[in-house]
Order: C-alpha cells, then sequence, then structure tokens
C-alpha cells in the first residue's frame, strides 16, 4: 500500500522540481523579447537601430522648425558645459532643482526632449540626444553637497579638441564617440547649445555626409602589419 | 626645401602665435595640418568640378603658392550651390600621398625600375608596334574610365579606332553604366537623362530603387531632405535589398528579394493599368510598344553572343503581359507586399503628385540591367510623369565623367563619338573629322570588358594599357583575370598616381598627373560639361594621359592625327570633338563658355542651356511645343515588355547567403585616392562584412569576430559587422569593395546583363563559415 505512494511522490517531487526550475526559465525568456526586433515584425518593417540610430537624427531634422535651428543663445559656455562632467563624455550631473517653487517634481523630458525657452529656469534648456531613454536618473544625479568624502588625485584627458579640420574651412572631423549621441542636432543646433559647438548651418541635414568620426589615428599603409 | 634664415625666423614667429592664440582661446584648436609659411590671404580660388562621383559639384580650390592647400563649395554651381560631402572637401589631399608615382617605372627582371618616361613612352610604343605586326592589330587594347578626361577618351578613341583600326577600346563604365545606357537607347534611342537636378526641388515623391544615396550621392540626397523639410507632404520611398543609411532617412522602406524589382515594376504597371491611373493622352500620343527576347542567358562563358530582336505589339499585348503580375503574384517573388506594390502605384498614379526616380547600380549592376531599366521607364511614361520639372525618371552616375568621356565620346567597343561603329554614316564622319581613311574604322566592335579581360587570359590580346581604372580589384571572379594579365607574353601598361593591385602587375607603370595637375572636362550624371584648369603643378615626370597618348601615338606615325602642341591641346581636342556633336540634339557648349561658368548642359542652343529634353517647352531639338522622342524614328518612347527571370546565381543548400557588394560614403570606389586622405581613411579603416543579427547569432559571430566568406569562385576572411553602417535581411552579407586586402572580387559572379554586358556585382551565393 505505501510503495506506490512513495512512488507517486517521487514522480510529483521530481514534477515540482522541473517546474520550479523550468518556470523562471520561461517566465525569463518571456520578459527578455528584444522590442524592437518584436515590433519590427508586427510592423513587417526593418530593425532601424543600426548606422549610429541614423533614424532618429533624420526624424530630429525634419521636425525641427527652422526658426529653432537659427535660435541662438549666449547663456551657456563650454567651460560650464566640461563643468558639469567627469571627463569628456561622461553623463552631466543636474545642475538645477528637481522641484520647482510650488514643491512640484519636474519630469526630465517634458523639457528636456524637445528643448525651449524655460520659463520657470529663465534659461533655453539644452536637448538629450538620447530621448528614448527616460530613465534619466540612471545616469544624471544631483549633487546635493560640495564636500567630498576623501580627497581624490582624479585626473583626465583634456576636452577634445573643436574644429579639428584637415584643412583650412574643411567641415571638423567627430570629436567624440557616437554612442548614445548619435543625434548631432541635440546638441548642436538651437538655442540651448552652447556656443562654440553650435553649427553655423542648422539647415544641412545629412549631417554625416561632411563630418566623419575618428576609428583610427594610423595612415593608410598597403600592407597593414 | 633648404631652410633660410628667414623661413626659420617666421616659421617660429607663426608657431608661437598659434601656441599663444591656443592658451588665450582654450578649446579652440589651431589644426592638424602641418602650417606652412603661406600666408593666409595668399590663397587664390578657382573652380573645378569635384573628381569622385558622378553628381558633378562644383568645388572651388583654394591655391596658394603651388600648392592646393583648402576646398570650398562653388556656389555658383547649380549642382551643389556651396554645399559638399567629406570626399569634396578633402579632395585636394589626394594629391598629396607620400607613395605617388613621380617617374615611370619598367619591369626589368621582375623588378619595377625607376625609367625615364620617355624612354618608358618608346618601350610603350615598341611593344605595341610588335604585338600588332606578330599578331594583328587586335591583339593591343585600351582600357579606359569614367573618370578619364573627356580629351583622354577622344584621344584613345582616335588613336585606337581611327589610327591602328581596331575596336579594342573599353572603360570601366562597362562595369557601372552600360545598363542605364542600353535602358536609354532602347526605350528613346538616345542616351542620357531627360531630366536635372531642378527635379529634385520640384517632385512630390522620391522613389529610390536599390541605391543609397544618403552615402552614394549625398549632395543630392540632402537636396532631397531639404525638399522634404520645407513642405508637409513630401516622401521618400526606398526600394532596398539591404537596409542602409537612406532607409533610416526614408519615410518608408520596402525590401525587396534581390532580382525581383523586374517583377515590382511589372505589379506597378498592372495596378496603374488596372485602376485607370494611365496618362492616355500621352500613351496615345507618345508611346509605342514593343517586346523582345526572353530567357536570354547570362554571359558567364567565353565567347557568349546575344542580339535583341524588337517586334512592336500594342497596348493589349501589354495588359496580357501583365496579368502574370497581379500584386499578389509579386508579393511571392519579391517579398514586398501586396498593399505596398498597390501603394507605389497609388504614388505614381496620382496625377497630382510629381515623382522622381533615382537608381544607380543596384538597377545598372544587373543580369537584366536592361530590363529593368526599360521596365522603371515605363512606368514613367504609362503615367506621362517624365520630361518636366519634378517627373523624372532619373540614373545617376557613379564616376565623374562616366557620361562625359565614356557615354558621350563613346569610348566602348561598339561606339564612335557620334553614333556606332556599325553604321556606315557613323564611321565615314569619323573618318572624316579623324583625317584617317574610312577603311581604317572597323565595323565588326570586338570585346566588351568582361570579354576583353577573357581574350587577355586565352592570349587572343596580349598587350592592354589601363588609365584611371584599378581593375584588378574591381573585376569579377577576379582571380581569373589577374592570372591572366600575369601570364607570359602579356604586356601591361598602367597609367596611375599610386600604386594599386593593378600596378602591381604591370610591366610598364607611367606616372600620371591627375585632376587640377592638367586641364580637361568632366561629364555629369545630368548632361553637365565641366571644365577645369590646370592649377597646380604636375610632380616629378607625371604626364596627363591625353598627352602620354598623343606621345605614343606619334612614335607609331600618326603625327598628322595628333599635331597639337602642348600649350593648346585639350582646346584643340575639345574644338574637334564638338564637331560630332553639332546638331541641337547634342551640341555642346564653346570651350570658352565652359572655361567661365561653373558646368554647362548640353544641349547648348543658341547660348541655352536643355534642363529637360523631349519637351517642346524646354528642348529647341522637338518639333512643336509637346513632347517629342525624337531619338526613335516614329517619335515616340517606347514602352517594352520584360518579363521577370531569376538571377544567374541563387543561394542553394551549399551556398545559402546573397552576397551583394558596394561602397561607402568615405570611400571612392577602391580607395586608391581616398583611403590616402587621412580623415576618411581614419574614418573608415578597412573593409567588412555586413551580417544580420540573427544570421550572426546562428552562426555564432558578434562584432568584429572573423568570418570566412566562400563562394564556387573563391573565399576571404574577414570581420564581421553587426549593425554597423547597413543591415542586410536574413540571409544576405554586404561587403563594401573598396579594400584592397579583401579581394571581394575574388568572391563574386562575372554573369552580365546580354543586352548591356555589365556584371552583376550585386548578387552571388555563398557560404559563411566562422573562423
Amino acid at each position: 500500500m505505501e510503495k506506490p505512494d512513495l512512488k507517486l511522490g517521487k514522480f510529483f517531487f521530481l514534477f515540482a522540481v522541473i517546474g520550479v526550475i523550468a518556470l523562471p526559465i520561461i517566465i525569463f525568456q518571456a520578459f527578455s523579447v528584444n522590442t524592437g526586433e518584436v515590433l519590427a515584425k508586427v510592423n513587417n518593417a526593418p530593425v532601424s537601430d543600426f548606422d549610429h540610430n541614423a533614424r532618429q537624427l533624420y526624424h530630429t531634422y525634419n521636425n525641427t522648425t527652422p526658426a529653432y535651428m537659427e535660435g541662438a543663445s549666449t547663456a551657456r559656455t563650454l567651460n560650464y558645459y566640461y563643468s558639469l562632467r567627469q571627463y569628456p563624455g561622461s553623463p552631466p550631473i543636474i545642475p538645477h532643482d528637481m522641484v520647482d517653487e510650488k514643491g512640484q517634481e519636474y519630469v526630465c523630458l517634458s523639457c528636456h526632449e524637445r528643448g525651449g525657452f524655460t520659463q520657470s529656469m529663465n534659461r533655453f534648456t539644452p536637448v538629450t540626444p538620447h530621448p528614448q531613454h527616460s530613465n534619466c536618473e540612471q545616469c544624471h544625479v544631483k549633487p546635493v553637497i560640495k564636500e567630498l568624502f576623501q580627497g581624490t588625485d582624479w585626473v583626465s584627458v583634456q576636452p577634445p579638441k573643436l574644429g579639428k579640420s584637415a584643412l583650412a574651412g574643411s567641415p571638423p572631423v567627430i570629436a567624440h564617440p557616437l554612442q548614445m549621441r548619435e543625434n548631432c542636432i541635440a546638441c548642436h543646433v538651437g538655442p540651448g547649445t552652447v556656443v562654440p559647438i553650435r553649427v553655423e548651418h542648422p539647415m544641412r541635414g545629412n549631417c554625416r555626409q561632411c563630418h566623419v568620426p575618428e576609428e583610427v589615428r594610423e595612415l593608410f599603409s598597403r600592407n597593414p602589419k | 626645401m633648404t631652410i633660410t634664415r628667414r623661413h626659420f625666423i617666421r616659421s617660429m614667429a607663426l608657431k608661437s602665435a598659434a601656441v599663444a592664440a591656443a592658451t588665450m582661446f582654450p578649446g579652440i584648436s589651431f589644426a592638424s595640418w602641418k602650417p606652412t609659411d603661406l600666408p593666409a590671404g595668399s590663397i587664390q580660388w578657382n573652380k573645378t568640378p569635384c573628381r569622385f562621383c558622378g553628381t558633378g559639384c562644383g568645388l572651388l580650390v583654394g591655391v596658394s603658392g603651388e600648392k592646393a592647400v583648402a576646398v570650398k563649395g562653388d556656389p555658383r554651381c547649380s549642382v551643389n550651390k556651396g554645399l559638399c560631402c567629406v570626399k569634396g572637401y578633402h579632395s585636394v589631399q589626394i594629391l598629396y600621398g607620400k607613395d605617388r608615382f613621380k617617374t615611370a617605372y619598367v619591369r626589368k627582371n621582375g623588378q619595377m625600375v625607376p625609367t625615364p618616361i620617355e624612354e618608358a613612352l618608346d618601350l610603350v610604343a615598341e611593344k605595341m608596334k610588335t604585338s600588332i605586326q606578330e599578331k594583328g592589330k587586335d591583339s593591343v587594347c585600351i582600357y579606359g574610365s569614367g573618370q578619364w578626361s573627356i580629351p583622354d577618351g577622344y584621344a584613345a578613341s582616335k588613336f585606337f579606332k581611327g589610327c591602328i583600326g581596331t575596336n579594342n577600346v573599353e572603360a570601366n563604365a562597362r562595369l557601372c553604366m552600360a545598363s542605364a545606357v542600353t535602358g536609354c537607347l532602347t526605350t528613346f534611342g538616345l542616351d542620357e537623362p531627360m531630366g536635372c537636378y531642378e527635379d529634385i526641388d520640384n517632385a512630390d515623391v522620391f522613389i529610390t530603387w536599390g541605391n543609397n544615396m544618403a552615402e552614394m550621392h549625398p549632395v543630392l540626397f540632402s537636396r532631397m531632405l531639404a525638399n522634404r523639410k520645407s513642405k508637409t507632404h513630401v516622401k521618400i520611398i526606398d526600394l532596398t535589398t539591404r537596409s542602409t543609411r537612406s532607409s533610416q532617412a526614408a519615410d518608408k522602406s520596402m525590401i525587396f528579394n534581390p532580382q525581383s524589382d523586374l517583377a515590382i515594376a511589372n505589379g506597378i504597371c498592372h495596378e496603374i493599368i488596372k485602376n485607370g491611373w494611365i496618362n492616355e493622352a500621352f500613351v496615345s500620343k507618345h508611346v509605342s510598344f514593343h517586346k523582345g527576347k526572353t530567357n536570354i542567358g547570362y554571359g558567364t562563358e567565353d565567347h557568349f553572343k546575344f542580339k535583341d530582336k524588337a517586334e512592336t505589339v500594342d497596348f493589349e499585348a501589354l495588359k496580357t503581359f501583365l496579368e502574370d503580375y497581379t500584386p499578389e503574384t509579386v508579393e511571392k517573388i519579391s517579398g514586398v507586399s501586396a498593399e505596398d506594390i498597390k501603394y507605389l502605384a497609388a504614388l505614381y498614379g496620382d496625377p497630382a503628385k510629381k515623382v522622381t526616380s533615382f537608381w544607380t547600380m543596384g538597377m545598372n549592376q544587373h543580369t537584366r540591367g536592361t530590363w529593368i531599366n526599360n521596365l522603371v521607364y515605363n512606368i514613367h511614361l504609362l503615367t506621362g510623369k517624365i520630361s518636366e520639372p519634378g517627373n523624372s525618371p532619373f540614373s545617376l552616375t557613379g564616376q565623374p565623367s562616366a557620361c562625359g568621356t565614356v557615354r558621350e565620346v563613346g569610348t566602348l567597343t561598339h561606339k564612335l563619338p557620334h553614333g556606332v561603329v556599325m553604321k556606315e554614316e557613323s564611321r565615314k564622319m569619323a573618318a572624316k573629322i579623324w583625317g584617317v581613311p574610312e577603311t581604317n574604322i572597323d565595323p565588326k566592335p570586338t570585346y566588351h570588358t568582361v570579354e576583353m579581360f577573357r581574350a587577355l587570359d586565352r592570349g587572343d590580346i596580349n598587350f592592354m594599357w589601363i588609365q584611371v581604372t584599378n581593375p584588378m580589384v574591381t573585376m569579377p571572379n577576379l582571380r581569373r583575370y589577374r592570372d591572366g594579365a600575369k601570364k607570359d607574353g602579356r604586356f601591361i601598361v598602367v597609367s596611375e598616381i599610386y600604386p594599386t593591385p593593378t600596378s602591381d602587375v604591370a610591366d610598364v607603370i607611367l606616372p600620371s598627373a591627375l585632376w587640377v595637375e592638367r586641364e580637361g572636362f568632366f561629364g555629369n550624371s545630368e548632361r553637365r560639361t565641366q571644365h577645369n584648369a590646370q592649377l597646380v603643378p604636375k610632380p616629378g615626370e607625371a604626364m596627363c594621359n591625353t598627352w602620354q597618348l598623343i606621345q605614343v601615338a606619334r612614335r607609331l606615325g600618326f603625327e598628322k592625327q595628333f599635331p597639337w602642341s602642348q600649350d593648346s591641346y585639350i582646346e584643340d581636342i575639345w574644338n574637334e570633338y564638338t564637331k560630332f556633336h553639332d546638331t541641337p540634339k547634342h551640341r555642346m557648349a564653346p570651350y570658352k563658355v565652359l572655361t567661365e561658368q561653373s558646368g554647362v548642359q548640353w544641349p547648348y542652343v543658341d547660348g541655352k542651356e536643355t534642363r529637360w529634353r523631349y519637351n517642346g517647352k524646354y528642348d529647341p531639338a522637338c518639333q512643336g511645343d509637346s513632347f517629342d522622342f525624337y531619338g526613335k524614328p516614329d517619335h515616340r518612347a517606347w514602352v517594352w515588355l520584360r518579363p521577370y527571370e531569376p538571377a544567374a546565381e541563387s543561394p542553394d543548400r551549399e551556398y545559402p547567403f546573397w552576397l551583394n557588394t558596394g561602397r561607402v560614403l568615405e570611400h571612392w570606389h577602391t580607395g586608391s585616392m581616398t583611403r590616402r586622405i587621412p580623415i576618411l581613411h581614419k574614418a573608415m579603416p578597412e573593409s567588412y562584412v555586413e551580417i544580420n543579427p540573427e544570421d550572426a547569432k546562428s552562426l555564432g559571430v558578434v562584432e568584429g569576430s572573423k568570418v570566412k566568406i566562400s563562394s564556387r569562385r573563391g573565399s576571404l576572411v574577414m570581420k564581421a559587422s553587426i549593425n554597423g553602417r547597413g543591415n542586410p535581411p536574413t540571409g544576405m552579407v554586404f561587403v563594401p569593395f573598396f579594400d584592397e586586402s579583401y579581394l571581394i572580387n575574388e568572391v563574386t559572379l562575372d554573369a552580365f546583363c546580354p543586352i548591356s554586358k555589365q556584371p552583376d556585382y550585386k548578387k552571388c551565393a555563398v557560404k559563411l563559415e566562422k573562423v
């Protein structure tokens, strides 16, 4: 009498173990789907996150008004721009309060997605080159004190040189990596930009037709080693 | 250069000023170029067409002392209105690579030995002479290029066809433009587009057929983007076999299976007729219907011959023919949904929309290249959207003078500067202008490019002179042709500026003067002839290609045909050449006008350029105010019934991937010039194979992994690129061909369009292995 029960019990136990192991895997699989790919399949469209998200740039170009493109303000300087960073290309800190006078919290993208003048801050807003990432505070934080815990010997490289042209008057190369900064218009066009990196010809939409990144530093050799 | 005390002090002062300025303005850089002691104010700006693609941008080259030091876009040039691309802005740097050929080289005991150029030219002439004496005039040939300046091609044609009497004259434009030529000739009877770049400002819809203009014709692409930005309704539709930067910019991108563009074009026509979108007034007056042979082969075997035969049919025949191309059938062939086919037809068919179609190598490098050119013209003809501002089927060129030198001068085996060798009146005209007996010009064409290299391999040709092109990188099925060129008894002369895989196989290297080191003319995609003056001195013993040809022709006893002096030979050649085109259908601007203006479009009649041909409103060659397709004897444009036929080689079990090849923004063709421009090499240092992320996953390949690509002809190991510049669909890989360290053409197939003889570089079957 006891024996078949034991057998049955073992069987159910085994089944339960498999279930316990398999279930999280199945659930994990279900949620780890690349949404871009799925959406692309649904829409019967190709995945278009290649070539440094080139689509985003063209889209922004097409949707930015000429008035905004021509807009200029001299409020921000390059020194200020770098003062918010730890090294060239690091995520800048949040330099302003996160709540307004009435105690209402700001939603970052409501200003930083499209730019323009922000009354409460009395200045033009810089635009993020990557509005698709909306968990801003994952990378951008607000310092609340000035003192360090311990001193530091931190040093970093010089910021990239501006106007790095190969010839007098030729278009400068892209001085920074493109990762997370694919959308040229965000930082180089409009009144929120830093003046020294503001482009003089914002109405040109195919930026990388003239400006190319520097992938290597060596010159061409017919028989590279 | 010896440095005097004065030079030294001056350069020190300049450098210390720069350092001082750099400390005063942190963040402002003072250049990665080495400043010379030339003051900034010494720059003289001179106009020239760009050296690279067929867009034909006007540049202003800044010259200081004897050096080209800077570039601006030429605001007076209507092509680009002051904008260039990254290649154009740095183009002058092609003049100053360290390994530039400045002297001739002759192979002696296997080694290339520097030789005075006169001696090298003597040797070239002597080798030609012996080859002609021993093996006949058809044993020598010249292989030129769409980068030949117009006088180069003209001198080559006159020398080989008129003087020696061989039709062994070909140019690399056979590899890039031949299908566009046969497409124009079969549909309109005359070559070259009817429209111009102003179409870009006037169109409501752009449909690009298998081309990536954001990278390959960036200046025209920017003009499209600007048009779309300034209006709310403008649409860019990208028909492509692989997602590119242009797809990213387009409003809609449709990916089709390789070769199925034939079915798509027919499907669009099917819908246009079915929905009554046909422009009946236009069709009844200006269009006639024809069909040709089908099942026409692929030319992969030696001595392949094909001749099409036109049969006149009627509209009903077209309608019946198109019954096979319902959107649903086309969906099955092409992978593009029936809905999208209907959408395309609706765009073309909407009488309120002006539609411009653009294409380049996707349609031309195609084993049915002539057919697909015909079929896209069909769409524009049935809807009457042609020869008007914004309504334009527009074939773009890839080389600066593919139109000017190859298509207009006729540097192809069957062509003469006016007409073809087969026609007696054309031969008579050429003989008269050239001052040679009419019997000199052989009425039979000899070899088209692929067959010419096969003849070199077989030994039917044993002397080849290659100018301004790099076939040892660009020939499909390359291994056969490189081995052929290296065989005993072959003598290869290469006129070049830098060492390349082609100069590696040469017996004589002649150093060429490049672009603004000599005077010349280019002809761009929109029938615009552009003159450039010599702006800087030639380096060392470098010699203009035209002058090299003249020198050798004179050594062979043709002083009478080549009498010109070195001061004025370019102008003299222009004046002689333009006699061939002296009718309202093709009159060229006089020399003086060309030197003054930033390009002039032909037909140039009574001091006026022709923007749109075949339309009486704009074209003085038309009879009446309406459309007149005067290229054809019936004064009608021909609609052709051309079916879908599969590619020469398709993926199978053993070789499951399509291989597609092409260019990138930074490098122009084989990179022999652009790789010597520092920033272009740094931006795009080496070639790669683009693989779809899903395929990469199943191969176990990540970004940068080494992958072996093999076909039935050869194999190659290179790095994988995933989600890089472009993104092929599953089952396809793409490789840029600019890198001589990765000769992808050892893998490609030498199948070609039987009508145009242009090879298909976009389709063959390969397999991939992770290394």
